[in-house]
């Protein structure tokens, strides 16, 4: 979208209701429209050549044609000398661990085949996650081989050895040690950690005047001051999305890039699921929210509001409920959402939720915590637990304290872990001139990145899944993080060197795990205790207790209102790559981020009436200014964006950090001041007049697919009503309008569904479909051609009013139709039919025509245009270690090569062997696709059809399945359940 | 003016013959050419670092197959025995024996031996042990007289098409799971009545194994 488009004009186009991708599809732009008609509308500029040319490449291709028939190469096999235990070489091995985010544990799985881990998913016994996982849990395991991650301890840059570094350390903590710790400081990000939390508490034995700080750029530190305001006691809320029927999410994102997000995805999805028998029991989601997130398209009823009338908005909604919440009046469109939202509140009494988000002041969550209250909902939707954190402290006290001690002098030593303060820490603390007075500075992380380059040591940490250690979920369940493989590079734990502060620098992680839990545990037989808590993954009896908590409705602080001049700009966490940590993942990197769908980077958001304000379009370079500091960042703009308000994620212009993530995006903790963690009013937006370089780049309209009503939504009356609703003229033809016989399916025929009501678009699905399938990354330019190789893509489309649009996600992956299009036009039968319904892809037999591509009406067909798993892999991604990867039960493929989802055939097949060696009958759920199983929601749901009592067979029953362009008569295996929303105005309300 | 000699006739006429043999004769030493041992490598022994033989082993010594190969039944791959499995009998027996200082070498540092594999498939192909040992798949059927091989070599071309003529017709080669790991095993002069009693009682499904995605993924 261009500059200076017509917001009204646009809003007369959306009147229609038919859905669309992006502001140019709905203004019809030529570049929208490129997309649709042609896969690669780009493609054909690229090869400039004149006939004679042309005819010469032919000839040049003849000729290595015929190379490629050489015979294969030789191959040796290497045996093992000693066999392991329990090893079977081609069989997996799976290992329970826990992978940490923000400090908090959650479970995982991790399939690891002849000692290497291939495959992340969420562990069933862990709480936080029950089997499911999220998009950054599945990418850990591409972190775990990153070559970038630094592989030498360095000192001052240069290469050193662990010893040396003892040498130099052991003698400053002596003399540290003489002052009883006088000027020792550590300071890492949240820990949940027993084992650390035990460490530290022993080194002030040593140490008492040893400070532990804790800083990381999303901090807990709002929830749990909210809960001291309102209980006068120390505690974290913890929603139970599950046991409530009306939730109300003050700018709180809990479905999220959040650490808990599977635990509440799926709690929040097992109230969702709309089924024919008993729609009544769906819960109603109201949001109020500046940027527009996954929880606000989730939302029945949304209210898009600048962060600074949210704290009005609350505690208009607190006075509602009879709280001492003084604040000035609503405006009119607010107090009627008010009225709404309290009237719904009101009658759901217990089973009613206020949650409100990290980046809300202290006092939203002290009245969230107290309506809750008021409501009789404490203990039963939301329990209140002391912190998961050990010797929780707030953060941002924590780190400015640090800061001001190190300015002061007071600061003798400090030792850094994981925390990247010089990079993420208020632009205003001047960390890293701060830091240059520490005489001794150490830090130990995965990457040698902006901190390590201002320390004086940085030792390489070993990755999650190298590590041993424990940590809380965010229940307070320990898992024990277990080593999947030895550290490739020699990394340290935390642990490691904390026993180095302890003067124990010999002692291993596992040895000090171990130890903490085998003094922890009262009883005998550890070993055996020990194994099954390994096995299970989780530490059992160590969730916390929720506490008994009483209300005090005094001590709210007056209001403090964030200007409301200017725009308000906000600093949210990446659905990419989070805080940052994640910026140098390839997978994240080319993840379309889930509702802008950028990928490669992140921009500026703004919605469109602000953009057609300041004359600001997509793509536009735009200067960017808050208290004198400036960016310079493109422009998204944001349909459902809260006007005069301005997004910039976090986590992107690293400096120092890998060929990957380096000077990708634009710095947001370049403007992130103490003094507005969040949200910042006063800012300005201003074109520079030039077009962002590099460009932006956005899948939204890749794949474009044409059709009489692509995606379906209904409310629930309407479902209620007519429970048919999806059945339009335009749907799938009747089975008899065909000559040929219907082709039949004795054995199993496989199929899958996906329910759009649940589908959150948290790309959880996608990022494990690319690690099962070993789907390679193509890098930016690729990508910016259409050539990204996803095999399942997750599309989103708009209706309805651009500044206020209704969001609808719809998951595409091949639909495996039974008369698939892609079939009669290959001139080798590559993709070819199995006798179960699969549309199965040759690969060896695939010559590379692109006729199958042509003839794909939902365009899932990938095409390797280049050896993007080998010989052209973009950047680092072709290196060695990612090899290792890889899963060998699915081909690599290579140059001039098509491919596509193909239901997980390698685990059907894994499957279905196993059961028949042991001579048993597959049963429902035995097989699951990994997108299935990653899903936290359980949008998707894959089984035989032909089993009469399997999920999916009930699932296509219901009323409101339908075809994606069910009218063209692919009869697709894979099927959607429409979207269904529970807004009020089904009850005659709002 | 004569411009063609008599000759010419003859040329034009071995030309016109030509057109038609020369691609049918270079069609049929390619093809000739893809059957032959040179390109199949059937019967041909490849060099080892050890010079093991199956031929001493299975058929002078009796050893069953899995108690090397210890995967087949639940594996993928039939798995390679790993040193120590090989020491189980020779820190006992021909201790000393030059021929065996690679095995003794390997366990001393800890070094994989280092084969060199004989029965090489695509990477684009998936065959499983575990599966054709649970449907009475021999070992022989695919590997040949192994009990006669000094040296290990590919009884067969491992060809598609090879696989396909016992994917098509199972019956013509299966045989009773006891007999699996039989190198003595003899078909029954009514193998067709065998085999087509087994693939019921294995619940061999004849209809798919010819899908590609049985092998293909």
């Amino acid at each position: 979208m261009r500059a200076g488009f017509d917001l009204e004009g646009l809003r007369v186009l959306a009147r229609d209701g038919r859905p669309w991708k992006s502001l140019d599809e709905l203004a019809g732009s030529e570049e929208a429209r490129a997309w649709l008609e042609s896969e690669f509308p780009r493609l054909a500029p690229l090869l400039r050549t004149d006939r004679r040319r042309a005819m010469g490449l032919v000839g040049a291709m003849l000729g290595m044609a015929a190379l490629t028939s050489c015979g294969q190469p030789e191959e040796e096999v290497l045996p093992y000398v000693n066999m392991p235990e329990g090893l079977v070489a081609g069989n997996p091995l799976f290992f329970a661990t826990s992978l940490p985010l923000g400090g908090i544990g959650r479970g995982a799985v991790v399939e690891s085949r002849e000692g290497r881990p291939v495959k992340v998913e969420g562990n069933p016994d862990h709480p936080l996650t029950r089997g499911a996982s999220d998009a950054f849990m599945q990418a850990d395991l591409l972190g775990l081989y990153d070559p970038d991650r630094s592989q030498t301890l360095t000192r001052r840059g240069t290469a050193s050895s662990w010893d040396t570094f003892l040498g130099e350390a052991v003698p400053v903590l002596a003399k540290l040690g003489a002052r009883e710790g006088e000027g020792l400081r550590l300071l890492t990000g949240a820990v949940t950690s027993p084992t650390f939390a035990a460490q530290v508490a022993g080194l002030r034995d040593i140490f008492p005047k040893l400070r532990w700080h804790r800083w990381q750029p999303i901090p807990p530190d709002n929830p749990r001051e909210g809960a001291r305001l309102a209980f006068g006691q120390t505690a974290e809320p913890r929603p139970r999305f599950d046991q409530a029927r009306v939730i109300l999410a003050l700018d709180a994102d809990f479905l999220g890039p959040e650490p808990a997000m599977p635990r509440f995805a799926a709690d929040f999805a097992a109230t969702r699921r709309v089924r024919r028998a008993g729609p009544e029991t769906m819960s109603r989601l109201h949001a109020v929210e500046p940027l527009l997130t996954l929880t606000g398209v989730m939302a029945d009823e949304r209210l898009a509001l600048r962060s600074s009338r949210i704290e009005a908005f609350a505690r208009a909604l607190g006075r509602r409920f009879g709280l001492g919440a003084p604040g000035p009046d609503l405006k009119d469109d607010e107090g009627r959402f008010l009225d709404a939202v309290a009237r719904d509140l009101e009658g759901a009494g217990p089973a009613g939720l206020v949650v409100a988000g990290r980046g809300q002041p202290p006092a939203v969550h002290a009245i969230a915590c107290l309506i809750n209250a008021k409501l009789g909902a404490v203990g039963r939707t939301v329990e209140f637990l002391p912190p998961v954190e050990a010797e929780p402290v707030p953060h941002l006290a924590s780190i400015t304290d640090l800061a001001r001690d190190m300015r002061a002098g007071r600061v003798e030593a400090l030792f850094i872990v994981e925390a990247n303060p010089v990079y993420d820490a208020p632009v205003d603390l001047a960390f890293e001139a701060a830091m240059e007075r520490v005489p001794f500075r150490v830090r130990l992380a995965l990457y040698d990145d902006e901190t390590s380059a201002h320390c004086h040591w940085h030792v390489p940490a070993a990755h999650p899944l190298e590590a041993w250690s424990d940590l809380r979920g965010e229940d307070g369940t320990v898992g024990i993080v277990q080593p999947m493989i030895r550290p490739l590079w020699g990394g340290r734990t935390a642990h490691e060197l904390l026993a180095v502060l302890g003067s124990n620098p010999g002692a291993s992680a596992r040895g000090l795990v171990e130890a903490y839990w085998r003094e922890a545990r009262a009883g005998d037989d550890f070993d055996a205790w020990w194994r099954a808590a390994l096995q299970r993954g989780t530490v059992p009896n160590t969730a916390l207790q929720p506490l008994a908590v009483t209300a005090r409705t005094s001590d709210l602080p007056p209001p403090r209102f964030g200007s409301e001049e200017g725009l308000e700009l906000h600093f949210p966490p990446d659905p990419a790559v989070y805080d940052g940590r994640y910026a140098n993942n390839a997978w994240l990197q080319e993840l379309p981020r889930p509702l802008t769908k950028q990928v490669w980077g992140n921009a500026v958001l703004i919605g469109p009436a602000t953009a057609s304000k300041l004359g600001l379009g997509d793509g536009d370079l735009a200067a960017l200014a808050l208290e004198g500091r400036t960016v310079e960042a493109p422009v998204i703009v944001q349909p459902g964006q809260a006007e005069e308000t301005v997004g910039l994620t976090l986590g992107y212009g690293r400096s120092r950090l890998g060929a990957i993530g380096d000077g990708v995006g634009v710095n947001a903790y370049d403007l992130r001041t103490s003094q507005a963690l969040w949200a910042a009013g006063g800012a300005s937006l201003a074109p520079t007049g030039e077009t962002a370089d590099p460009p932006l780049i956005r899948t939204q309209d890749h794949h474009a697919m044409a059709g009489r009503e692509i995606v379906k939504e209904a409310t629930l009356a309407t479902f209620v009503d007519d429970p048919n609703f999806v059945l339009g003229a335009d749907d799938a033809p009747p089975d008899t309008t065909t000559l040929y016989p219907k082709w039949p399916y004795p054995g199993h025929a496989w199929g899958m569904s996906i329910d759009q009501t649940v589908c959150i678009g948290c790309n959880a699905c996608v990022v494990a479909c690319q690690a099962e399938n070993n789907v390679p990354v193509v890098g930016p330019d690729e990508v910016a051609r259409g050539r990204e190789m996803h095999w399942l893509r997750v599309d989103r489309y708009y209706k309805g009013d651009p500044a206020e649009p209704l969001t609808l996600f719809q998951p595409v992956p091949c639909m495996q139709c039974e008369k698939a299009p892609c079939e009669p036009v290959c001139p080798v039968g590559a993709p070819v039919h199995d006798s179960e319904g699969l549309n199965a892809q040759v690969y060896n037999r695939c010559v590379g025509t692109r006729f199958c591509q042509s003839g794909c009406p939902y365009k899932v067909r990938r095409f390797n245009f280049f050896g993007y798993a080998d010989d052209d892999a973009y950047a680092n991604q072709g290196t060695e270690p990612f090899k290792a990867a890889r899963n060998p039960e699915v081909t690599v493929r290579s140059r001039g090569v098509m491919e596509k989802c193909t239901y997980c055939v390698q685990r059907i097949q894994r499957t279905r062997i196993a059961a028949e060696v042991a001579g048993r009958q597959l049963e429902d759920g035995d097989i699951q696709t990994a997108c299935q199983q990653a899903c936290p929601t359980t949008a998707i749901v894959f089984g035989d059809l032909n089993e009469a009592g399997a999920e999916v067979v009930a699932l296509k029953k219901e009323p409101h399945d339908y075809a994606l362009l069910g009218e063209l008569g692919t009869r697709p295996r894979t099927t959607y359940l429409a979207r269904i929303r529970n807004p009020l105005s089904d009850e005659g309300e709002g | 003016m004569q411009i063609f000699r008599p000759r010419a006739n003859t040329l034009a006429r071995l030309f016109l013959v030509g057109i038609v043999l020369v691609p049918l004769a270079v069609l049929s030493l390619v093809m000739l050419y893809w059957r032959s041992t040179w390109a199949t490598d059937v019967g041909s022994y490849v060099e080892q670092a050890v010079p093991f033989s199956h031929e001493h082993h299975v058929g002078g010594l009796g050893i069953d197959c899995r108690y090397c190969h210890t995967g087949v039944e639940e594996s993928a791959f039939a798995g390679y025995p790993p040193t120590h499995t090989c020491m189980s009998c020779h820190s006992q027996l021909w201790t000393g024996a030059p021929m065996l200082a690679p095995v003794r070498q390997s366990l001393a540092r800890g070094e994989p031996l280092r084969w060199h594999r004989v029965h090489d498939l695509p990477d684009f192909v998936y065959f499983n042990h575990s599966i054709h040992v649970a449907k009475g798949v021999g070992c022989t059927t695919c590997h040949g007289q192994i009990d006669e091989m000094p040296l290990m070599m590919k009884a067969n071309t491992l060809y598609m098409g090879w696989c396909l003529e016992c994917h098509r017709e199972p019956e013509k080669y299966l045989r009773p799971r006891e007999a699996v790991f039989d190198p003595d095993y003899v078909p029954p002069d009514d193998q067709l009545s065998l085999g087509r009693r087994l693939v019921g009682l294995y619940g061999v499904q004849k209809g798919r194994l010819t899908d590609c995605s049985v092998c293909h993924r």
